[in-house]
């Protein structure tokens, strides 16, 4: 199978072996693999248009924003305001919160779609099964402002249905949207409620890939419902699982916007101002392109760093990464 | 033969598409080629903040009629909602229409900020806007506002002199009051024993104890009106906390009086007689709340705009609007409240034209058209005819032809309203609509404290006020972290209480946010503003 | 042997205590994510021909109260609705199309291990999800090429998600064994062919999936129409419910400046609040089955053997 084309290096002789292998890897990819490269290059161009294009407007970031000069004529002050935003007296704290809420929304947020996948790969009854996987999945496609709406109706202490199921426990006194303690768990119980269904899809469908045989094999070893899922359900997802893992390293800042912006109120703002409604309330508002260009990129830097070590990690732990 | 005739096709089909090429090219941003001076339409490109309510701009025949006498045809783009995340956009590529429409969608800073993007219009106004020259002589407040720090107007202002000189007035459950024999309470001891007397006696009669006794929000509705008692004069509610006090410039978040009042409203809060939702409401519920259930109020002293707005028509009856309060009986702090006259008649950077703009004339005589009294009241409430009445010499604002409607809604239904260009003048004889008359009924009791607030030493005149560019950077970094301190530290001392030992740890950290340094600035633009009266 | 028949019905019997234990576990909890998920669900569908007056303050909770169509008619009234749909639906459509086009081919071809220079190309795709130019670059240059404010703006410029891309090549990585390309190309067969014959029959989950990943991705783009569209006739269904929508947080700054916006006003918005959502799910609703019979089993079958 490996087409081996021998070249004649100009190098003496002792490296000529090595230099057949480099050479090989990186010009010789071309020629052999050309339909491969064909099939990338569509891909290719897209990206290298739309995506690394713009990438100019990072030194948005290191200079002072001039309308007159454009985009790239502004001065070059460097770091300036990456250390307006450190030495900012909120940075710790925007620092803080922004990090408990991710990590908490990676820790509970990514298994729960997992395990309802398997779950619901239990289920043999096809229709109860049909059911139950649109149902899960509809939450996804309710917009923010909606799904903010709808928790402040039902998690009122007074009047919503959360609130009186709560007073039956005796909990009345808590109010879930008006406390320090309970903001992250709201929010991160509200993503996961949106989105653990459609976050399963992908898992299901890597367990539709696995052969019936293996199933029977199992069950004919005497193999309990448990064992199964422990030796055929999860090696399965092993692969999808580490892939999708290491991209959320890729979020450790994430935390989107919108909903958070939502939900601050006066008695959640210690623990609810993060990152990114920090920069819409600098940024956006008072036009404070620099800066925030370079918290964005702040971010960006500290969320490819935990996806480049978890990439290796995983690379040699596991043997899949992404590159 | 087959290959001439698929010669023939192809240099067809190339000159064909050659000729579309050539016309749809250019970008739709500034106007086409066209002239007014010999009668031909010109097109012009722009854009408008609206209010969701608002009807399609197209539907608006006063809208139309200007358009046509002004010799243009506007392509409008139409937009209410997501401004903020569009303008930064737009604003940083240049890619700006000919006209911008909607209060403040552009604002002071823009200017400095984007240089050459906007042209400036002064020598416009001198040669194509009548109306505005005749807005800027009889009410010369409007070309201070209008214009910038390096003496240029990029924007005209506005004014609708008939709006009240404050945006909240005080209203407690009359009937309740009736009912367990009180009097409107005058000062705080006596708002605390009607509170708990509303909270325990089930004034609105179901058996149940599901009274209110006091509800707000934030901005101008906010409880934060109760320092007026102790003699703060806010301005346009001061929600930055910035005062000006006998002309002298300081912030409420950290004077004593603010905690006076933060420990009075958090021994109404453990009392149970402040909703305990107020911190995590949204204005729906806000609203939604005050509206009861059928008959049954539920809330029993509040703050608001206008009682049918706050309450709904049919408990609208029960609310009367009530004077600021004192601290005590005996207090001697002279009494004041929140004051907006400026905020709520001039509005600033009502319309904006692009410096790319093709023509200049015919846009700033089309924008001129909507200075002239008689449109800018149909600005305002709608058209003459199904809005207004013209009864020769003066007009009557008339009833919404949907009898379901309120005259607030029909208004901001019917036309641009408050988010359009419009002057009127002081002189103009126009009967307003019920609800706007019933609004000055409901600002009676506040009469006599408006009209004591000194002008010249206790308003803070941010309307008139322009900021430099890094200035106005340093008070956004500031303000928006000041804002998360105190916002966070209000509701918590309110809801849990804890201010005594807190106070001069918050202090210190305002100070750490840059307070200081924010209150002499504002300080010293407020000193140069008054040398200039 | 009798004696073996015997431990083999014994051991039957304990599986099935077992496992009814677990069938039991299994439906208790499906019964607790099912009622989790549905009753909010169900609350929108009332709340959207309820008074909203009552909604808000939670006195609808099973069944609808004041009943109104109040909400929809103000929806379906604006003539944009019917425009939004159709804008959407040729978006969506077309723009997965070129999605799947360009996306699986290269995913495909990220897939072969005797790619060498896969891992740069991964690497040179990866870095675009973190690192971007920002919003004003990325506009620019969409004037520029003379796209912004037009259709094709929603169709080429993302139409590879990195992200996509790479759960498809991890799927085509993990299933399609290296002995069958081998085998394959013994045959002379070309990277092209065993792609189309192959590669794409047997990866029918993995398309379905990613396929439905950018046309919701598609269904759901407000941003895109934000910023670059003009047109009222370009609009997707998003930006007009958006804009529906927003009216509630308008009213949640207060009264208009001047002139109250209206108690009417405020339950117009709120009405319309959950009608919205409803409005734009339908369609996803009557679409997903017929994609989720792919996730189905008994695809791999008999792939391997031969």
């Amino acid at each position: 199978m490996i087409n081996i084309k021998p070249r004649i290096s100009n190098s003496s002789s002792g490296k000529g072996i090595l230099e057949i292998k480099k050479k090989y890897n990186i010009l010789n990819t071309f020629k052999r693999d050309y339909q491969l490269w064909l099939m990338l290059l569509p891909a290719i161009i897209v990206i290298i248009i739309f995506n690394y294009i713009p990438m100019y407007g990072i030194q948005l970031a290191f200079r002072n924003f001039d309308f007159s000069k454009g985009l790239t004529g502004g001065k070059w002050v460097g770091l300036k305001y990456f250390k307006q935003f450190i030495d900012n007296y909120m940075f710790w704290p925007l620092m803080k919160n922004t990090i408990t809420i991710c990590l908490t929304s990676i820790i509970v947020g990514f298994p729960a779609p997992i395990f309802l996948a398997i779950l619901f790969n239990q289920i043999r009854n096809a229709k109860v099964k049909k059911l139950l996987q649109t149902t899960v999945y509809l939450p996804h496609f309710i917009s923010t402002v909606v799904m903010v709406g709808l928790m402040i109706v039902l998690l009122s202490p007074n009047t919503g249905i959360i609130g009186d199921l709560l007073k039956a426990v005796g909990l009345g006194d808590v109010n879930l949207l008006g406390s320090t303690s309970s903001f992250v768990p709201v929010y991160v119980g509200s993503d996961i409620w949106q989105n653990c269904g459609w976050g399963s899809i992908i898992y299901l469908a890597a367990l539709s890939s696995v052969d019936s045989q293996l199933y029977d094999a199992c069950k004919i070893d005497g193999a309990g419902r448990w064992q199964i899922i422990w030796h055929v359900d999860i090696p399965a997802l092993i692969p999808t699982i580490i892939i999708l893992f290491v991209l959320s390293m890729g979020n450790v800042l994430n935390t989107g916007f919108e909903k958070i912006f939502l939900l601050q109120n006066g008695l959640n703002l210690p623990v609810s101002e993060v990152i990114a409604t920090y920069v819409y309330k600098i940024g956006i508002i008072s036009n404070q392109f620099s800066f925030s260009a370079a918290i964005g990129l702040f971010n960006t830097v500290i969320n490819f760093f935990f996806l480049f070590s978890m990439n290796k990690i995983s690379k040699k732990f596991a043997d899949i990464s992404l590159w | 033969m087959i290959m001439k005739k698929t010669l023939g096709i192809v240099l067809a089909a190339s000159m064909l598409t050659a000729s579309m090429a050539g016309c749809g090219s250019k970008s739709a941003t500034t106007s086409s080629a066209g002239t007014d001076s010999t009668g031909k339409v010109v097109t012009l490109n722009a854009i408008m903040l609206k209010h969701p309510l608002t009807q399609d701009l197209e539907k608006m025949e006063w809208l139309t009629k200007i358009e046509k006498e002004a010799g243009v045809s506007i392509k409008w783009q139409q937009i209410s909602a997501d401004w903020a995340q569009k303008k930064g956009t737009l604003l940083a590529s240049g890619d700006i229409p000919d006209l911008i429409f909607g209060q403040n969608a552009i604002v002071d800073s823009d200017y400095s900020q984007f240089p050459g993007l906007f042209q400036d219009l002064t020598e416009l106004i001198e040669t194509d806007a009548p109306n505005i020259k005749k807005m800027f002589s009889e009410k010369p407040e409007t070309k201070t506002i209008a214009t910038q720090l390096d003496g240029k107007i990029y924007a005209i202002p506005k004014y609708q002199r008939f709006w009240p000189t404050t945006v909240a007035r005080q209203y407690v459950n009359q009937q309740w009051l009736d009912k367990l024999g009180l009097k409107q309470p005058t000062n705080w001891d006596e708002l605390y024993d009607v509170l708990v007397a509303f909270k325990t006696k089930d004034p609105n009669g179901n058996g149940k104890a599901d009274e209110i006794a006091m509800d707000f929000t934030g901005g101008g509705f906010n409880a934060m009106r109760l320092l007026s008692s102790e003699g703060i004069t806010t301005t346009n509610s001061s929600n930055d906390g910035f005062f000006v006090e006998d002309g002298k410039v300081k912030n409420l978040y950290v004077d004593v009086r603010y905690k006076t009042l933060v420990t009075f409203l958090n021994k109404c809060f453990s009392s149970g007689l402040i909703n305990p939702e107020v911190f995590t409401q949204d204005y729906t519920k806000f609203q939604a709340l005050a509206r009861g259930t059928g008959d049954v109020a539920k809330i029993g002293f509040t703050w608001g705009w206008e009682v049918s707005d706050r309450f709904g028509n049919t408990l609208a009856p029960q609310y009367s609007s009530t004077a600021p309060l004192k601290v005590s009986a005996d207090s001697t702090d002279k009494v004041s409240w929140d004051y907006n006259y400026d905020y709520l008649n001039f509005g600033s950077n009502m319309v904006e034209m692009s410096a790319e703009c093709e023509n200049k004339d015919a846009a700033m005589k089309f924008i001129d058209k909507f200075y002239d009294p008689a449109t800018s009241i149909q600005v305002l409430f709608g058209s003459m005819g199904t809005n207004i009445s013209d009864d020769g010499g003066s007009y009557t604002v008339l009833p919404p032809t949907d009898t379901k409607m309120d005259p607030g809604t029909w208004k901001w239904t019917s036309s641009m309203a408050d988010n359009g260009p419009m002057y009127i003048p002081d002189t103009l004889k126009l009967t307003l609509p019920t609800d706007m008359q019933s609004l000055a009924k409901q600002n009676e009791p506040l009469d006599a404290v408006m009209k004591s607030i000194d002008i010249e030493k206790d308003v803070w005149p941010g309307m008139y006020i322009k900021f430099s560019s890094e200035d106005n950077t340093t008070l956004a970094l500031n303000n928006t972290n000041l804002g998360t301190l105190t916002s966070s530290k209000w509701a918590s001392w309110i809801a849990k209480g804890g201010i005594d030992k807190e106070w001069d740890a918050y202090v210190s950290n305002c100070n750490k946010a840059g307070l200081p340094e924010t209150t002499a600035i504002m300080q010293k633009y407020y000193d140069d503003y008054m040398k200039t009266k | 042997m009798v004696g073996g028949l015997f431990m083999n019905i014994l051991k039957h019997k304990n599986m099935k205590t077992s496992d009814l234990v677990f069938d039991y576990i299994v439906y208790a909890l499906c019964i607790v994510i099912f009622l989790v998920i549905a009753y909010p669900l169900y609350f929108i569908i009332i709340a959207s021909v309820s008074d909203s007056t009552l909604v808000s303050t939670g006195q609808v909770t099973f069944f609808p109260k004041g009943f109104s169509l109040f909400g929809y008619n103000e929806i379906f009234k604006d003539a944009r609705i019917w425009s939004g749909y159709y804008n959407t639906i040729i978006y969506t459509v077309l723009g997965t199309a070129v999605n799947l086009l360009f996306t699986l081919p290269a995913a495909y071809a990220m897939s072969r291990p005797e790619f060498q220079a896969r891992r740069h190309v991964m690497l040179f795709f990866v870095i675009t999800i973190f690192f971007n130019g920002g919003l004003i670059p990325t506009y620019l240059l969409m004037k520029e090429l003379n796209i912004s404010n037009t259709i094709w703006v929603f169709i080429i410029p993302f139409s590879v998600n990195v992200f996509n891309l790479i759960i498809a090549r991890s799927f085509i990585e993990g299933t399609i064994p290296k002995e069958l390309y081998e085998a394959a190309s013994l045959d002379g067969c070309t990277h092209f062919q065993f792609f189309g014959k192959v590669v794409l029959p047997l990866s029918k989950p993995i398309i379905a999936v990613v396929g439905l990943y950018y046309m919701v991705g598609h269904w759901n783009d407000f941003f895109t129409a934000l910023i670059y569209i003009r047109k009222d006739a370009l609009k997707p269904l998003q930006i007009i419910l958006r804009d529906i929508l927003l009216t509630n947080q308008v009213f949640a700054s207060g009264a208009g400046a001047g002139g109250a916006s209206g108690g009417y006003a405020q339950q117009y918005a709120d009405q319309v609040k959950y009608g919205v959502i409803i409005v734009s799910t339908i369609p996803i609703l009557m679409v997903y089955p017929f994609i989720q019979k792919y996730f189905e089993k008994g695809v791999m079958i008999g792939a391997v053997k031969g």
